[in-house]
């Protein structure tokens, strides 16, 4: 069996004297698709800033790559992308260059030529040359998408990627991230609630109490009972 | 190299499209020295002591603005957050934010200097040389210290108002340094004069380069 490109170990993270995440053990296998939903403040978006290196957890460890999330080096770094509810983009640039400066970041050969790919991609040819600051949230979330995709990431942890888009809007990202599973990418993504994208078969997650749970298995979490491996691989 | 000139041409852009922190920076520096040349006795204020330290003064209120600026701009759309979830390594992040800071600390301290000769009447022509290095070494300690602690205000609440309490008593020595330096030129001194109080700005420049370079992964690191 391919080894994990996620595996967490009693993984917790507390705000405070308040627990987010606790007790925490899943995997997820080389290109598969994982959706976590859950309401706001259940520690979704946290989960995903523990897996990309951003915030340390409180117990437990979580291997991406299998290198221990707390000390990730640059080439593991490389191979993640992000889209999280801030868009890590500059309101003073314009979207173009934006792309520009993170293809640089990457060292992608051609940043020009990547930029203005993948404005194409996300439907922004046309505001290539508009700032940042002038975009509609759904604009940028699309160019955020494009951001955390321009440099082919073999892992895309997605918080909440279809937050602001219109209809097509979201169907360009769906077909985004059908790609880059087609391509072998994994994909983790969250939402408030359950989305279908053709032909992929994700693997459906909820945080209940701070534990992530197959979304059948959640009653069982919700008596009180510590599951283990929660997040099977789709393949499996 | 790359990644280095991708973070210190975008905060340079950042800058040119903004000018906000140019003109913050000039204005702070003319206003300072405005005050200060009218405040002080004329007779005082027509001595090199009183022109060096106004010139130092504007230059240390200036530098606050425009070398803090290019961390805290990172705030954002958690634009830091990229930085770090990028493959760039922390050192090459610090040196790109220290030269963005130097560069906006050399805006500063043209701007002190030129703005402290109209104000103060100095005669320019022989202290050039002396006054030009000491103003060099003050600017990249002032901005090595600047952009270490504007990266760990970066992540405070309310950063930006703990920034002035820690920049200031830090840079103490390096100013006492540069005002004896600046003064000693403008009274006529030879360069070798300001020896001692270059030898200060240096060690302070080393120590302050040294300590951003070793400190600032764990400082930007995991929250």
């Amino acid at each position: 069996m391919a080894a994990p490109v996620i595996e967490t170990h009693a993984l917790g993270k507390t705000f405070g004297l308040a627990p987010v995440l606790r007790d925490t053990a899943f995997r997820l296998l080389p290109g598969a698709a994982a959706i976590v939903i859950g309401g706001n403040g259940t520690g979704k978006s946290t989960l995903l800033k523990i897996l990309s290196g951003l915030v340390a957890p409180s117990d437990g460890y979580a291997l991406v790559f299998g290198e221990d999330t707390r000390r990730f080096s640059p080439r593991y770094r490389r191979r993640i992308g992000m889209v999280s509810h801030q868009s890590f983009l500059y309101p003073s640039l314009t979207a173009r260059e934006n792309l520009e400066f993170y293809a640089d970041l990457y060292g992608i050969a051609d940043a020009s030529a990547a930029a203005d790919s993948w404005l194409e991609r996300v439907g922004l040819a046309d505001f290539g040359k508009e700032r940042v600051r002038t975009f509609s949230r759904g604009m940028e979330q699309r160019l955020a998408v494009a951001r955390a995709m321009i440099h082919g990431p073999s892992l895309l942890l997605l918080d909440e990627p279809f937050a602001a888009l219109d209809t097509d809007g979201s169907a360009r990202i769906r077909s985004l991230i059908k790609s880059a599973l087609d391509e072998g990418c994994s994909v983790l993504a969250t939402a408030h609630q359950p989305f279908e994208i053709d032909d992929v078969a994700f693997d459906l997650y909820e945080i209940v109490r701070g534990q992530v749970a197959p979304l059948e298995e959640k009653e069982e979490v919700r008596r009180g009972g510590r599951l283990r491996s929660l997040l099977r691989p789709r393949s499996s | 190299m790359r990644p280095f000139a991708a973070i210190l041409r975008k905060d340079l852009m950042l800058e040119l499209r903004s000018g906000r922190t140019t003109t913050a920076l000039v204005s702070l520096a003319l206003l300072v020295l405005v005050v200060l040349a009218f405040a002080l006795d004329r007779a005082i204020a027509g001595g090199s002591d009183a022109a060096a330290g106004a010139m130092w003064v504007a230059l240390v209120f200036a530098g606050m603005l425009g070398a803090t600026r290019v961390m805290l701009a990172e705030q954002e759309n958690g634009c830091l957050r990229a930085l770090l979830l990028s493959p760039v390594d922390r050192a090459t992040l610090y040196a790109a934010k220290l030269a963005a800071a130097f560069i906006f600390m050399l805006g500063a301290a043209l701007a002190a200097m030129i703005l402290a000769i109209l104000f103060f009447n100095l005669e320019f022509s022989n202290a050039f040389g002396t006054l030009s290095v000491a103003l060099l070494l003050g600017a990249l300690g002032f901005s090595a210290l600047a952009t270490l602690l504007a990266a760990i205000s970066a992540r405070a609440r309310g950063g930006e108002l703990l920034l002035p309490i820690l920049i200031v008593p830090l840079f103490v020595p390096a100013l006492i340094a540069g005002v004896k330096a600046s003064a000693s030129a403008l009274s006529g001194a030879q360069f070798a004069a300001a020896g001692q109080w270059f030898g200060v700005l240096a060690a302070f420049d080393v120590l302050f380069v040294a300590a951003g370079y070793l400190l600032f992964e764990h400082v930007v690191g995991e929250e």
